[in-house]
């Protein structure tokens, strides 16, 4: 029997999720003026989930093998893996129509039907998890009591529901840009004033006209995509690099912890604004390019988190039993160390994009990025250049400025909330503090991570953690 | 570990670090798409005889690890080759700008440590009070935003709108001063505001360290003897606290002094002002690799070696890196 709530979430999310992926690659030349009818057709329009075709190809491959492996080893799960089998097969069907059948091409992304194959996909993958929960109700109920759980102390910790709230209001204006804002008013020559002419009550002036007196509000709502994909995509390379990094480093010692924590050491202190100018003016301007500087740039200080974890866990007694059973390397990490480390890498994750939002910005700001693509940081640049602060158009300086700020604080917010909440030891050490006032909030030798003071259910924090800041000394990798 | 071991183990790690990113410094400039001998002259003087003599003075008609060695050669020279811009050597345009960002990021350091230890050790010596949410709120804030916004706006609000001070540079162009005193009085002015820039948005940092460790030593044991003994309040406080609290505020001004050279490259930026940062900024704009290339290496070679001091200070001051 499937766990009731499962059932509910199931039902629930998926039509979200669809929603979310629809929103994503509405395509931006669909305005809400040009009636009902048309947008409702930009659901269904040919270039929605125009993937590149060698993701396809990776994501069918992973499926089919994923499902084809459980099929044999496990006939309890005969159902689930023939979905997933299904998708995989689904998937390397589309990978074949994205990439142009007649000369397909790996980089290829011709988009037809893509919402159609998104749609069953997604279908598919929820049908996977309900037959999961049917099958293993044990393991689905523990899921859905940890997920609630953690719902419920997030939810008691006021600067982390805050922070939610902000995150999800900007993650609508970003998702809702072609219904906020036609796409067309970023022309270059689709100015709707003289230059810096000021605001008035009409829509598309609410936030003033910039220096070409194009509107300041369709920059603003068209720039949170970028900034929040920038920054969220930079992010999983930087946290799948630091975490593939540390817990090579801290399982294995020996020399491959030597030579990756050297690395580490170096990519540590490179200063990395120069350093990601100097590969900017060497490759180009673009925010693929800003993406990959910032994820390079950014993962060494996770590395260090998860290797510093992953060295505590290596001595506890279920990895020496899982040695002494005979696992292989590969298999205690994955079964048992990753899902040990995983909560501190999620809230780590949360604030590495709060840093990585920020990065944008300012390489942005200093023209690095793609001259035809609006973000916060190239907005601000702009307004910049054409000396806006001389100006009385203070809505272009400040509205990009405070979305930045409310983003970065509402991501801290967030990841600190998350990090006092996952963390049982946290949570454990901070009932002791409760009962016993006089011990307590030391700073553990070696912790990175020195929350200041975590939450006990039911209270808000006073307490703010040190973020970003590392504090052991940089080149003491061997405590 | 003992001494002698941990001493040579630091240097030569800060060594390592030094070679690798010098010889990263020599593969980034090679793997430019185009011909480095081209790359390293301006654009339009790309005739014969000008890229013949480039090839020959960069060593480039050598093969790639003889150049290596030319590279390494030149570099512990301080040859660094001339500027495209400004038709001068390197090492001096360089040279000339480094004061400047001392200066301003000398003042805004001392300035944001001041203020956000003392805000740290009230704010944690009173925890949860109005000061400290306040103070807390506010560095909170200012860790969250953008740099060259701050900026943007201190313009925008004391040079624009009220007049007070200049928008941008070290001194007015051109100008003569009467005395030696106006003309300080003259860079002060300048130095206010990216000064202020600098400091605020450092302070956050210093604050939020320092208040969780005082509250941490507050609950020591040592302090609850003090306060038995009868000891006033703020002898408590700066005695026995804030003594036993200063070590991971001073890791972090180890840390930060790295960035004396490249952490003002935002507000040397937005203020125009004739330091490193803004050369960089410079340099990349115009492609003057050259300069690129030397800026990027002395920023690095700042963190590596203020590491390095860092490592040196705690062995003395951390009992625990002894053990």
């Amino acid at each position: 029997m499937i766990p009731r709530r499962l059932k509910y979430w199931i039902v629930l999310w998926t039509p979200l999720l669809w929603l979310l992926l629809e929103l994503a690659w509405y395509p931006k030349d669909r305005y809400v003026s040009q009636g009902a009818g048309r947008m409702l057709g930009g659901f269904i329009d040919g270039r929605i989930g125009s993937y590149p075709a060698w993701l396809l190809v990776a994501g069918g491959l992973v499926c089919l093998a994923r499902g084809i492996w459980s099929l044999v080893r496990d006939p309890a799960r005969r159902r689930g893996a023939t979905v997933i089998v299904c998708a995989g097969l689904l998937l390397l069907a589309w990978s074949l129509v994205a990439g142009g059948l007649p000369h397909w091409s790996a980089s290829s992304h011709a988009a037809s039907f893509g919402w159609l194959f998104q749609t069953v996909l997604l279908l598919l993958f929820a049908g996977a998890l309900w037959i999961w929960g049917a099958t293993f109700s044990d393991r689905a109920e523990l899921l859905v009591w940890n997920v609630r759980q953690v719902w419920k102390l997030f939810r008691s910790n006021w600067e982390g529901f805050f922070g939610l709230c902000v995150l999800v209001a900007f993650v609508l204006i970003a998702l809702l840009a072609p219904f906020l804002a036609a796409h067309t008013y970023l022309d270059p020559n689709a100015e709707i004033g003289k230059p810096y002419s000021g605001s008035s009550w009409s829509y598309y002036r609410m936030l003033g006209v910039d220096e070409q007196g194009l509107s300041v509000w369709a920059e603003f709502v068209w720039s949170a995509r970028i900034s929040l994909v920038v920054g969220l995509m930079a992010t999983a390379i930087s946290t799948l690099l630091g975490t593939l990094i540390g817990i090579g480093a801290g399982f294995y010692g020996g020399w491959r912890q030597e030579v990756s924590m050297r690395t580490t050491d170096i990519f540590l202190v490179l200063p990395w604004l120069p350093f990601a100018m100097v590969l900017a003016a060497a490759w180009g301007h673009s925010y693929g390019l800003i993406i990959v500087i910032i994820g390079v740039t950014s993962w060494p200080s996770t590395a260090r988190l998860v290797r510093a974890e992953t060295l505590k866990l290596r001595k506890l007694q279920f990895v020496e039993r899982a040695k002494a059973i005979g696992s292989t390397n590969t298999h205690t990490m994955r079964r048992h160390i990753l899902p040990n480390v995983f909560p501190l890498i999620f809230a780590n994750t949360v604030l590495v994009v709060a840093i990585a939002i920020l990065s944008e910005t300012t390489l942005s700001f200093l023209g690095l990025g793609d001259p035809l693509n609006f973000s916060w940081g190239s907005m601000l640049r702009n307004a910049w250049q054409s000396g806006a602060a001389g100006i009385p158009e203070w809505a272009y300086l400040v509205a990009p400025g405070t979305a930045i700020i409310l983003v970065v604080l509402g991501f801290t917010f967030v990841g600190q909330a998350l990090e006092s909440v996952l963390d049982p030891k946290l949570r454990k050490r901070d009932r002791a503090v409760a009962d016993r006032p006089d011990k307590g909030g030391k700073r553990k030798p070696g912790s990175t991570s020195t929350l200041s003071r975590p939450t006990v259910a039911g209270q808000p924090t006073p307490g703010l953690r040190e973020q970003g800041a590392d504090l052991s000394p940089i080149s003491g990798g061997d405590e | 570990m003992d001494k002698r071991h941990y001493f040579l183990r630091k240097i030569a790690n800060t060594v390592l670090t030094i070679v690798v990113v010098a010889s990263f410094n020599f593969v980034l400039f090679r793997i430019l798409p185009g011909d480095p001998a081209r790359l390293l002259l301006p654009r339009g003087r790309w005739d014969a005889a000008s890229i013949t003599a480039n090839e020959k003075a960069f060593h480039l008609d050598k093969p790639l690890w003889e150049q290596f060695g030319y590279y390494w050669w030149d570099t512990v020279r301080f040859r660094f080759g001339d500027s495209f811009k400004a038709r001068l050597p390197v090492t001096q345009v360089v040279g000339e700008r480094i004061l400047p960002t001392l200066l301003l990021t000398g003042t805004g350091m001392v300035f944001a440590i001041l203020i956000g230890v003392i805000t740290g050790v009230f704010g944690g010596w009173r925890r949860g009070s109005l000061f400290d949410t306040t103070a807390t709120g506010v560095s909170m804030v200012f860790y969250s935003t953008p740099t060259l916004w701050v900026g943007m706006i201190l313009i925008g609000l004391f040079s624009v709108k009220l007049g007070w001070f200049p928008t941008g540079g070290l001194e007015e162009a051109g100008a003569v001063y009467a005395s030696w005193w106006q003309h300080t009085k003259a860079i002060l002015d300048h130095l206010f505001l990216p000064a202020l820039t600098f400091c605020l948005v450092y302070i956050g940092q210093y604050h939020i360290i320092m208040r969780s460790s005082i509250t941490g030593v507050i609950k020591e044991d040592f302090v609850l003897t003090a306060r038995a003994k009868g000891m006033s309040n703020m002898r408590v406080l700066w005695h026995h606290v804030f003594r036993n609290a200063l070590l991971p505020t001073f890791t972090l001004i180890m840390i930060n002094l790295g960035l004396v050279m490249s952490g003002a490259i935002l507000t040397e930026t937005v203020f125009n002002w004739p330091g490193l940062g803004r050369l960089a900024y410079d340099s990349m704009m115009q492609r003057d690799y050259p300069v690129m290339q030397a800026v990027f290496l002395l920023m690095s070679v700042a963190v590596i070696f203020a590491n390095l001091i860092a490592d040196f200070c705690y062995y003395y001051l951390d009992p625990r890196v002894q053990a």
